[in-house]
């Protein structure tokens, strides 16, 4: 069995115990702002694949940060992943989840990373426009990323959006040094 | 003989002294001259017979000798300017073939030194192409390595005052005109 496949896997059985909880949309936003979290904390990151460290003193440092700010079934999907040795894949695991749960409803994720965040009017209306720019109904998930500085970038699939100060910047700064 | 002669030159002594006076005192005797003359005609025949030709003999072989030994030297004369000749011939001609040699030698030398200098010359320009090259290049690496350092620096800065100056509403503006934007991008 493949990496692809493994993840896959996992992310269909959480979806399943999601389901079954009825707690699919909470436990599948949950998961994706850990994911978010693990990818933007190299200390988090390290400590949760460092394969020195025994799964126990991970599973305490999990329910240490998400305990009271997640739910429990979170916090218990999360150890499980850690659990079996798929700490490196849970943002891959956690998008997967997403696309599958949107994709139960017909939709596809919208990953929105913003400086700031954003309110819920902004957030409909962002949905309106990249329903409409991408010709798929899309559902939002939002990411506060300062390295944005300002604007919005937006992930549909493999397609993205990038109108953040930091792509113009880039943009600038690529200019710059072609000459 | 000698004792056959004997009485006669007595004989010869006695008329002389007989008749001794006048002319006869000039004129020999008679036996006298015939002793004479046999004996010259004994020491005649003598010679006649067996010197001269021996002599004749001797001389001939003399003769022949040197002319053997002229002829010799003749021939030796004419093998020796033979020789000669000769000699001067593969002189002449080492001495030519030796100047020949030392103008290809020349020849080779001036076109191998001509080779030389011109592949010198070649090479050496490479080099002053290769180096302008390289100092071309290590100019344009370092003005482009300068360059992309004021641009990072001006751009981190800029990010700096931007981040810095971005506040909620400068950023509900840039989220709106993205959303506004987006509607030019409808599939």
């Amino acid at each position: 069995m493949g990496a692809d496949q493994r993840i896959d896997g996992y992310a269909a059985a959480i979806l399943e115990v999601a389901t079954a909880e009825d707690e699919l949309a909470r436990v599948g936003d949950e998961l994706f702002r850990i994911a978010r979290a693990f990818e933007s904390s190299p200390e988090l990151r390290d400590a949760l694949t460092d394969p020195r460290l025994p799964t126990e003193l991970k599973k305490g440092v999990i329910d240490d940060l998400l305990g009271s700010r997640t739910s429990a079934l979170s916090v218990n999907l999360v150890n499980f992943v850690v659990g079996v040795g798929m700490s490196a894949d849970l943002p891959a695991i956690a998008d997967r989840l997403a696309e599958r749960a949107a994709a139960k409803r017909n939709k596809v994720i919208a990953e929105v990373r913003t400086a700031v965040e954003l309110d819920d009017e902004t957030v409909d209306r962002l949905t309106s426009s990249l329903s409409q720019a991408t010709g798929k109904d899309v559902e939002i998930k939002t990411v506060v990323d300062p390295s944005v500085v300002g604007g919005v970038v937006a992930r549909v699939g493999d397609t993205v959006i990038d109108g953040s100060l930091s792509h113009r910047m880039q943009e600038i700064r690529e200019t710059l040094t072609r000459r | 003989m000698i004792q056959f002669l004997a009485p006669l030159l007595v004989l010869a002594e006695e008329a002389v002294v007989e008749e001794s006076g006048g002319i006869d005192l000039l004129l020999p005797e008679t036996s006298e001259l015939i002793a004479g003359f046999i004996a010259f005609s004994i020491i005649f025949l003598f010679v006649w017979k067996w010197v001269l030709p021996a002599a004749d003999q001797a001389l001939a072989a003399r003769q022949e000798a040197i002319t053997g030994k002229l002829t010799q030297a003749e021939d030796a004369k004419q093998e020796a300017e033979s020789l000669l000749d000769d000699y001067k011939q593969q002189l002449a001609r080492a001495k030519g073939e030796a100047n020949e040699i030392v103008d290809d030698a020349r020849q080779t030398a001036d076109a191998l030194r001509t080779d030389l200098v011109g592949k010198a010359e070649v090479e050496a320009e490479s080099i002053r192409g290769r180096a302008r090259d390289d100092a071309a290049a290590e100019k344009a690496r370092a003005a482009g390595q300068i360059r992309d350092e004021v641009a990072a620096l001006s751009l981190e800065l800029a990010q700096k005052v931007v981040a810095g100056s971005v506040d909620e509403s400068a950023q509900q503006t840039l989220v709106d005109r993205y959303i506004d934007d987006l509607g030019s991008l409808e599939t």
